[in-house]
């Protein structure tokens, strides 16, 4: 009872009576082929989701991230049935789901407005699909009284939705997907209407919550924090099409475009030119004054124009002396910038410094405040090439 | 399309259909609703209208519709109908406006009273106005000659004018009022802010943000005046409109093909006027709905708008307090405004004796058509809003029908259609449901006029209703396994029970004081309290007519008060929600 009330005081999901509804068998393997969607049902009209292929684990936390219209959110509905697909396959362990009505597919929805019942209680919001089911009274009332524990809700149980709390009853929401025992679990946008800490808390406990349970589960979402925290592989779409499917680390770290880049995590993208041909990933190029080698995209070759791509953490900034920059014309270094701007975060300093290659912004971790440059000192700007990333220039789209 | 993927080996619950299928079933229990709805509306609008039309477009019909614009006496009826529909369109709208205008902007006392002065006239029978207007102020009126000595004459445009003019102001007093209130009152005070006087706001600022109300209200009071049937009937004289002689010409002249001919006269403005109204009105409105509640404005006191306005409406109010009171009062005296002493005859007729029958009849047919005109509105409602894509404006449109259509020409339509038999292709269907071999004595056929007539306004309170109900809602419950019919019934009607309540109240209310329809349709073995009125009025018997009146308000009234009790109590338990 200690431990409950102590759960119920940090609003925590009790993970302990997991176990009963962890699924066993591995299934819940999703598979997009082809799929394609288009409003307005001509060949003419612009596809909202292109020809997007993707094969889900069972078990997996798959993220789907871009910017809103790039057809993540129509992709989710494709596979919940909601919207059908104007040509493409949908399939759940193999089996086609195009023709199943979202009534009758293994799956359960979160929504991002939670989409309670407002004329039902917390218990008959998450007992109404069981009721559907026609399940026993006495085992109804104990799997929903069982999933109301784990999801800390019991004490709100008779309480009418619009009586919790946004955290409140977003649990309710996920009970009431959860009691389905779904072979995959489906999240549209779930905390955007969450204040910020609310949202970093509950997305710890969809994450843990998955780990234990291995359902396997398609969150939609445009906040990259999200996708990173909570995902094995993020999907990232833009414009109907899938730009990149790859874990956190790597599609951070080793975008597949440039507007992969900027959408997750900001960058700079400097022009720079081939100097030979790739060896082992790696490819030589001139940036920023100096010969570099440094990772790059499977795509670049050595007569193409070539992005170096640079985040702003992993530029350093060194003071130069003033009279040394003045007279360092025997020393032709390209690498010297000018601080055009200073904005102080709290736990960072973001500088923009002008170059010869354009504007680098520079987020500097916790300076002390000796440290701190002023706006118009000149500054070397030093680039750790294992840190950067050469993309293919025609990858720049605007 | 990419039928190429290799089908696994898992078995799933769910049966996997051939790849091929390119389309998904629809929700069967969506598809039976559809079908079940389109039968009805097909119905209870849908045939008889085109029985009508073609009527209008046979030989003889076409014969009299060309007579209708060439022939002197008929060009005389078109222009009297036209000018009595611009004279109440206009006063109407002006007294709806400054009763609107008193209620919401200025400061007084007995704005409840106001409100409910309003609300009368929907429960009430249309001619209780004419009939004691003629009581009060008629050739031997208790005002004009008891107390002036004048020997007034009433009848014709004036008095129409008059009555009309009582009985639908409140159309547009609810309409303006309604927009009123849903003006920012902070964009008054920016225009105040600007240096702009009261005057100046009002003329630049505050009408001009009313006039697709205004016109609204002013269309749909000229269609009123134009369509209507009752009184023309009673206190018209030698008024002749089109209604009138559409109604001697099937009743007097028993020549339908004349009757189908000039009813296709008034259905062609009035269907026009519901398309204007709801199609451009509606989307030239500037008033934004937000749904979250605007700050109420200063009310007004300065006594140089107070007063013209207040009086306007205290002669206006006082003229329907004493016509009411003529209708209550007059039930109880031997003739009202001749011999005025105290007898309690004509509700005994009404109450136990040969009357009776009306009472009960049209009670027991208005709760059989209620709860399925409610019901109705809302499938409809839920069909067109979130199920329906391509065909949702046909089915919304039809359904609104009933209301566009004239009373009038409704009831002609039923009549032509229902005469006799109904058959598809030489299979019979229905019996005749109108005329002297009617099934059921007709009451099959008034029934369903009950519906298409008191259908939209549900219809119309469940799509609003609806519009603010986020749909993921619904679909949370289709992804939790229910399919179509299921969440309807147990998610959105519950959340729409407010609407429900509307649609079951005001279809009550509308098919015990409907007249127009059910004048072609009554039989001797039905009676209908509206046409048992009518014929007490046009023997002379005011009295009972007056007890008529006011016991079918009684009734209406009380039946209100217990479908709202049973709908909130018994139906749905007390469950309501909180936005």
């Amino acid at each position: 009872m200690a431990a409950l009330t102590s759960a119920e005081h940090t609003g925590a999901i009790g993970l302990n009576d997991l176990e009963e509804f962890r699924t066993d068998e591995p299934t819940g393997r999703i598979t997009l082929a082809g799929l394609t969607k288009r409003y307005g049902g001509h060949a003419g009209d612009a596809a909202a989701v292109d020809h997007v292929d993707l094969e889900i684990r069972a078990g997996e936390f798959v993220t789907l991230l871009g910017p809103s219209g790039c057809g993540k959110t129509s992709t989710l509905r494709m596979i919940a049935g909601f919207e059908e697909p104007t040509e493409g396959v949908v399939q759940l362990d193999g089996a086609v789901m195009n023709t199943v009505p979202p009534n009758k597919r293994p799956m359960s929805m979160v929504f991002q407005s939670y989409a309670l019942f407002p004329h039902l209680s917390v218990r008959d919001n998450v007992a109404y699909g069981l009721r559907l089911k026609r399940i026993p009274q006495a085992r109804l009332a104990e799997e929903v009284d069982t999933i109301l524990a784990i999801m800390n809700l019991a004490p709100y149980a008779d309480r009418a939705p619009h009586q919790l709390s946004g955290g409140q009853q977003q649990r309710v929401a996920l009970a009431r997907a959860l009691v389905m025992r779904p072979k995959v679990l489906l999240f549209d946008e779930p905390l955007s209407n969450l204040d910020a800490k609310l949202r970093v808390q509950m997305r710890n406990e969809i994450r843990r919550l998955q780990r234990r349970l291995g359902i396997t589960s398609i969150f939609v979402t445009h906040d990259q924090d999200e996708a990173m925290t909570l995902s094995d592989r993020v999907v990232v779409m833009s414009r109907g099409r899938i730009e990149q499917i790859a874990s956190p680390e790597e599609v951070y770290r080793r975008p597949e475009s440039v507007f992969v880049a900027d959408f997750i995590g900001r960058a700079n993208f400097l022009d720079a030119s081939a100097l030979a041909a790739p060896v082992d990933g790696a490819i030589s190029v001139h940036a920023l004054g100096q010969r570099r080698t440094v990772p790059c995209h499977p795509d670049v070759t050595a007569d193409s124009d070539v992005l170096l791509m640079i985040r702003p953490e992993s530029v350093r900034l060194e003071k130069v002396d003033h009279a040394a920059a003045e007279s360092g014309a025997a020393d032709v270094r390209d690498d010297l910038g000018r601080v055009l701007s200073v904005m102080f975060h709290g736990d960072t300093v973001e500088y923009d410094v002008e170059t010869d290659a354009g504007t680098i912004v520079a987020s500097v971790s916790d300076p002390t405040a000796a440290e701190i440059f002023e706006p118009m000192d000149v500054v070397r700007v030093i680039v750790p090439d294992d840190r950067g990333w050469v993309l293919p220039h025609a990858a720049r789209e605007d | 399309m990419t039928t190429t993927v290799e089908r696994a080996a898992l078995p799933v619950s769910a049966p996997a259909p051939a790849p091929t299928a390119r389309r998904r079933r629809s929700d069967a229990s969506v598809v039976i609703l559809v079908v079940i709805v389109s039968i009805v509306l097909l119905l209870i609008v849908g045939y008889p209208l085109i029985t009508l039309l073609g009527t209008a477009g046979s030989t003889e019909g076409l014969a009299v519709l060309g007579q209708v614009f060439t022939k002197p006496a008929n060009l005389r009826i078109v222009g009297n109908t036209v000018l009595l529909g611009l004279c109440v369109g206009t006063i109407g709208t002006l007294v709806g406006f400054v009763f609107a205008y008193a209620q919401v902007r200025l400061r007084f006392r007995g704005k409840r009273l106001l409100n409910l002065l309003a609300m009368i006239p929907i429960v009430a029978p249309p001619f209780a106005v004419a009939t004691a207007v003629i009581t009060l102020f008629g050739r031997n009126g208790a005002i004009t000659t008891g107390i002036f000595g004048w020997q007034a004459d009433i009848y014709g445009l004036p008095g129409l004018v008059i009555v009309l003019t009582l009985s639908f102001y409140p159309v547009a007093y609810m309409n303006i009022k309604g927009m009123l209130e849903s003006l920012d009152p902070s964009l008054d005070e920016a225009a105040a802010g600007l240096g702009a006087g009261k005057l100046r706001v009002f003329f630049t600022v505050t009408l001009p943000m009313l006039i697709p109300g205004l016109a609204g209200s002013f269309l749909l009071l000229f269609v009123e005046g134009i369509a209507d049937l009752a009184n023309p009937l009673v206190i018209g004289g030698d008024y002749t409109v089109l209604s009138s002689r559409a109604y001697l010409a099937v009743t007097g002249e028993y020549n339908t093909a004349a009757g189908a001919a000039y009813s296709f006269v008034i259905l062609l403005p009035a269907v026009l006027v519901f398309l204007v109204q709801r199609y451009w009105v509606s989307r030239k409105s500037v008033v934004t709905v937000t749904g979250k509640p605007t700050g109420s404005s200063e009310l007004i006191t300065a006594p140089s708008i107070r007063i013209p306005i207040l009086t306007l409406v205290g002669i206006v109010s006082a003229l329907v307090v004493v016509v009411y009171a003529t209708v209550l009062i007059g039930g109880f005296v031997k003739v009202p405004g001749v011999n005025n002493a105290f007898t309690l005859d004509h509700f005994r007729f009404v109450l136990a004796g040969l009357g009776s029958k009306a009472m009960v009849d049209t009670t027991t047919l208005a709760l059989i058509a209620a709860p399925i005109a409610g019901i109705l509105g809302m499938v409809i409602a839920w069909l067109v809003v979130r199920k329906l894509k391509r065909t949702a404006g046909l089915m919304d449109f039809v359904g609104m029908l009933g209301l566009a259509v004239p009373g009038t020409v409704l009831g002609i339509g039923y009549a032509l259609a229902y005469m006799t038999p109904t058959t598809l292709f030489g299979i019979p269907l229905l019996p005749p449901l109108a005329g002297g071999a009617a099934a059921f004595a007709g009451s099959i056929a008034i029934v369903l006029v009950y519906i298409a007539r008191s259908l939209p306004s549900g219809q119309r309170a469940g799509v609003s209703a609806l519009q603010q109900i986020h749909p993921a809602i619904e679909e949370a419950s289709t992804s939790l396994g229910a399919n179509g019919a299921t969440t309807f019934g147990k998610v959105t009607l519950p959340l729409i029970q407010a609407a429900l309540v509307t649609g079951v109240t005001f279809a009550f209310a509308r098919s015990m004081t409907t007249l127009s329809p059910i004048i072609f349709l009554t039989t001797p073995g039905t009676k209908i309290m509206t046409s048992q009125i009518l014929a007490e009025v046009d023997s002379g018997r005011f009295g009972n007519a007056f007890a008529y009146c006011t016991v079918l308000i009684a009734i209406v009234l009380v039946v209100i008060l217990l479908i709202n009790i049973l709908i909130r109590k018994v139906v749905f338990r007390g469950r309501t929600h909180q936005r």
